[in-house]
């Protein structure tokens, strides 16, 4: 016999409950995670060859033999600079604002984190409105340089030089709370010891700062490897892009392209999961903690070479200056008429709305002469109905998604806290985490493959036709963003004290009331943190929203991509690109805004936010009582002094 | 009123609780008192349901309630981090068991407020949340919100352990006047022999699942037990060699002697002596450590090192070399 925790084990509705989340939860896991991607893998296998015999390793022979090769190494090639440009630029910035003493480094921060609200396709076509043949800057550098090619941001450059700058939000964010962790007296002590203020950044710093510069590099590797937008749009050859051209390819135009496509799919798994089991190696491995029982604050470094200094002053500009500059003119271009925004001409005197409410004829004539009028053609981000149904989908499948990611993840981490010593909690979180393993346009194409036709136990439904589409897409969409939530939501669950569960359950709650009024609660601010992400990144994402490529489905980020492609044709969509600068604009400030929501207003805890309440009582009260005083006076003044008081 | 009865707990192989037998009495303030790791919370637990024990009988008020649910045995509980509800305010947090009990509002307005006023809380403090308050305040909110639901016994796991060794002086003397007010029935835990001493009616000694003494302070401090309880409880000191054996103590037998029960003098030059009603024997004093109300000495003697506390007068106060006669009483020799 044992020892067991509470009073006697019943069979009890509870009970039945938990049985039915169990089948639910291994219904969601094998039909939406396992069964669709093994269906993708052994497509690899499936293929005949021209008698129409089984023929498993004739796409294998085809990858070797043809171009594939070629697609996989441009990513791998890709994934490998990236690596080396984002850490020099992330470590730069964090450096250039952390620790070094820099003249402005607050507002600088702001700059390099403008990538936190404005990033995916949005960032890409802002580069693209920059730096392509017509773009302000390659005219205005054409202007310097007369013989340099007007051509320069296309294929391999560009997407390097875009997603560098577009790839360092993680620094921003994770190397930069790890240099604000350094002990300061580790400083002090090797500057006692006689070290000199580059070897201690050498030495003494960099050192405390690998674990976190590893994971980064992993994950920059990782981003690289599955780069969907970026090559898309400035026309790289890499594997996402191929894979998405060829799910929507034929075999009448070219071998096994489906076939091909998840043969890609599964290589990108691959290294994926090697990248990933190699950052848990070393995660395994420890990391090096402070053993400081007062840490002192990091004191800002002040560069004593004059002439150094004011390199990095300069350095830290010019990163500026790229980070800034595309959001600026992105924004002010956004409230100058199509014209000006087509030809990339600022005019300081002729400012419009008509980008994001506008909803105006266009009026041309045409060959033979006659004026015709082309209903609509200039119409604003909230006037455009294709626009506006991209917004309308885009925020309700994002919403859902998320809400169901996050409903899921807060039922399914209680559980693992509650078996967290026995195999079955492992096991649904090892569930939960397994679309980590998987690149995102792997679970797509699967669950465009594999349900593109008629599932048993999705009730025989095709869930690629139509509108049914998607359904598709939000489960894709909450799948992908399992594993994040469940990082996050657990880390949340930590903080809940075992203690307060014991208090509940003794002052008389349930276990139900216990998790919704007890622990919710707490763990409430994280989950809506993890939602309010989990939805920015969704509403304006544009890979999984690509790789589903139905017209049912078109995302807002689709919307945008594609706003351009038929700018001013046959006399229609005359104001794309400004409606593409307002679109950006309108998703910066949903951004921005859900990120003060979690980081500013979400992360008070309920003390500060009664000492808020209260601040704003007196503040209140004080005007009330100067109001008055002031209403008082009044009633005393003649009526003639009371007319010049108003 | 609390009665454990040969009560045994284990997790998997291991036996944390071996045939524990404790009776608790109305209105007493009672401590589980023992190292880390010695079954005192264990018990603790098994008493407010958290644990169910795999033999043995929980009885309280005469009623077995060993397999009774925990949230229907009325036992209010202190946790040693109080185990408030963080995203709670003050008020609420008092009200939570009421307010599961389905009171009526008006009822929990009035009850919340009687207890805050019982426990010195202002209107102002129950408005606020947990964070806002400090360590002490927050002490007397866990006391109230687990005394507002009147429970039978009133149960408190380390309560001070979180708090600074000042605050958890005052706090102590708090505590004890607060239960004599409320007169409820208190089992404490601690691993602080100090705070056992002082707060308790009476202590029970736990050792490896054990209860190697069970007995009011006077009890456990002056006629320990076992040798455990002697070591465990206060500084002693293990008397050896010439000191047992001019004593004339059974040498099959471990003696110990109190700090205090020492008696120091400045060495007149009298040999040393065995007069009947005690001993006296030289010594050179090696160290001194003084906390003002009283010096600790360490002393070279009859070939061990013996510690005595003395009260400082002022007057008698010895420097390291010196040399001082011992006086050691057999009456007050523990020996096991």
């Amino acid at each position: 016999m044992q020892a067991s925790i509470g009073g006697k084990q019943k069979f009890n509705l509870g009970k039945l409950w938990g049985i039915f989340g169990g089948v639910l939860f291994v219904y969601l896991f094998l039909g939406f995670m396992v069964i669709p991607c093994f269906n993708t893998l052994t497509s690899v296998f499936r293929e005949t060859d021209a008698a129409g015999n089984p023929d498993p390793f004739a796409v294998i022979r085809f990858f070797f033999a043809g171009k594939m090769p070629m697609f996989l190494w441009n990513s791998i090639r890709l994934a490998i600079c990236l690596v080396v440009t984002v850490n020099v630029v992330g470590i730069s910035i964090v450096l250039l604002t952390e620790y070094f003493d820099i003249k402005g480094a607050k507002i600088l921060r702001l700059g390099y984190m403008t990538t936190l609200i404005y990033s995916g396709v949005a960032l890409v076509t802002g580069y693209q409105f920059l730096y392509d043949q017509n773009g302000l800057m390659t005219k205005w550098l054409a202007e310097f340089f007369p013989r340099m090619n007007k051509q320069w941001f296309t294929g391999f450059n560009a997407v390097l030089f875009t997603m560098t700058f577009a790839c360092t939000s993680n620094h921003a964010l994770f190397l930069r709370n790890a240099i604000r962790g350094i002990d300061y007296n580790t400083v002090e002590a090797a500057r006692n010891l006689g070290a000199r203020p580059f070897k201690v950044l050498l030495r003494v710093v960099m050192p405390t700062l690998l674990p976190t510069l590893f994971s980064l590099t992993v994950m920059t590797f990782i981003t690289g490897l599955c780069a969907m937008s970026a090559p898309t749009l400035l026309g790289y050859n890499s594997i996402n892009p191929e894979i998405v051209r060829l799910a929507g390819s034929s075999v009448a135009d070219e071998s096994f392209p489906q076939a091909r496509a998840a043969l890609l799919s599964i290589i990108l798994a691959m290294c994926t999961i090697a990248l990933l089991l190699t950052l848990n190696h070393y995660e395994n491995k420890g990391h090096y903690l402070s053993v400081s029982k007062t840490k002192a604050k990091l004191v800002k470094q002040k560069i004593q070479n004059p002439v150094a200094n004011v390199l990095a002053h300069i350095y830290a500009y010019v990163l500026f200056l790229i980070y800034m500059t595309p959001v600026v003119m992105i924004i002010i271009f956004s409230f100058q008429n199509w014209g000006n925004v087509r030809n990339k001409v600022l005019d300081v005197s002729n400012w419009t709305l008509s980008n994001y409410f506008g909803n105006q004829d266009y009026i041309y004539q045409n060959w033979k002469g006659k004026e015709m009028v082309s209903k609509g053609a200039i119409s604003g981000v909230f006037g455009n109905e294709k626009t506006l149904g991209g917004i309308r989908l885009s925020f309700i499948m994002s919403a859902i998604a998320a809400a169901l990611a996050c409903v899921i993840v807060v039922i399914a981490v209680n559980y693992i806290f509650k078996h967290k010593k026995k195999k079955r909690g492992k096991l649904v979180e090892a569930c939960l985490l397994f679309p980590w393993l998987l690149p995102t346009i792997l679970i797509c194409y699967s669950f465009r493959t594999f349900f593109n036709g008629n599932v048993f136990y999705v009730f025989g439904q095709n869930l690629y036709m139509k509108e049914n589409v998607r359904i598709l897409i939000v489960l894709a969409y909450m799948v992908v963003k399992l594993p994040f939530a469940v990082r996050m939501i657990k880390a949340a669950f930590y903080a809940i004290d075992d203690e307060l569960e014991d208090a509940a359950r003794n002052l008389g709650a349930s276990q139900v009331v216990t998790f919704l009024r007890v622990k919710l609660p707490i763990v409430l601010p994280s989950v809506l943190a993890v939602f309010a992400l989990n939805f920015n990144a969704l509403f304006s994402e544009y890979d999984m929203g690509a790789t589903f490529k139905k017209a049912e489905g078109t995302t807002y980020a689709m919307v945008i991509q594609s706003m351009c492609e038929d700018e001013g044709r046959n006399n229609v969509n005359m104001n794309a690109s400004g409606r593409r600068c307002a679109s950006t604009v309108f998703i910066m400030i949903i951004s921005g805004l859900i990120l003060y929501l979690v980081y500013g207003v979400g992360a008070r805890d309920l003390g500060e936010r009664l000492a808020i309440r209260e601040k704003r009582r007196k503040c209140i009260e004080k005007i009330k009582g100067k109001l008055g005083i002031a209403h008082a006076a009044a009633e005393e003044m003649p009526k003639e002094e009371q007319e010049t008081a108003a | 009123m609390i009665d454990l009865k040969n009560i045994v707990v284990r997790f998997g192989d291991f036996e944390a609780l071996h045939h524990i037998n404790v009776d608790v009495k109305e209105g007493e303030f009672f401590t589980f008192l023992g190292p880390s790791g010695c079954g005192k919370t264990t018990t603790l637990r098994t008493i407010t349901g958290f644990i169910e024990p795999v033999e043995g009988v929980v009885s309280m008020q005469g009623n077995d309630i060993t397999h009774v649910p925990i949230e229907k045995r009325n036992i209010g509980i202190v946790f040693q981090s109080y185990a408030l509800f963080p995203t709670m305010t003050v008020k609420d947090n008092i009200a939570f068991g009421l307010k599961i009990k389905k009171m009526k509002k008006e009822e929990i307005e009035q009850k919340v407020k009687d207890i805050a006023r019982k426990v010195d809380m202002t209107d102002e403090q129950l408005a606020k949340a947990v964070s806002q308050l400090s360590g002490g305040q927050q002490q007397r909110v866990a006391i109230a919100r687990a005394l507002v639901t009147e429970p039978a016994i009133i149960c408190m796991d380390e309560p001070l352990s979180n708090l600074d060794a000042k605050l958890r002086v005052n706090l102590r003397n708090e505590l004890k006047k607060m239960q004599r007010e409320f007169g409820i029935t208190t089992i404490y835990v601690t691993h602080d022999q100090e705070e056992a001493l002082t707060l308790s009616d009476r202590i029970a000694v736990f050792n490896k699942g054990y209860i190697e003494q069970i007995g009011t302070p006077n009890e456990v401090y002056n006629h320990s037990a076992t040798e455990f309880v002697a070591n465990f409880i206060g500084d002693i000191n293990k008397l050896q060699g010439e000191i047992v054996s001019l004593m004339k103590l059974p040498e099959d037998k471990v003696h110990y002697i109190r700090l205090e029960r020492i008696a120091v003098k400045a060495d007149n030059g009298q040999d040393i002596i065995n007069d009947g009603q005690g001993i006296s024997v030289k010594g050179v004093i090696q160290s001194q450590e003084y906390y003002g109300l009283f010096i600790k000495y360490t002393i070279e003697t009859a070939g061990q090192t013996l510690k005595v506390v003395e009260k400082n007068d002022g007057i008698n106060i010895y420097e390291p070399g010196d040399h001082v006669v011992l006086r050691i009483d057999p009456k007050d020799i523990m020996s096991y």
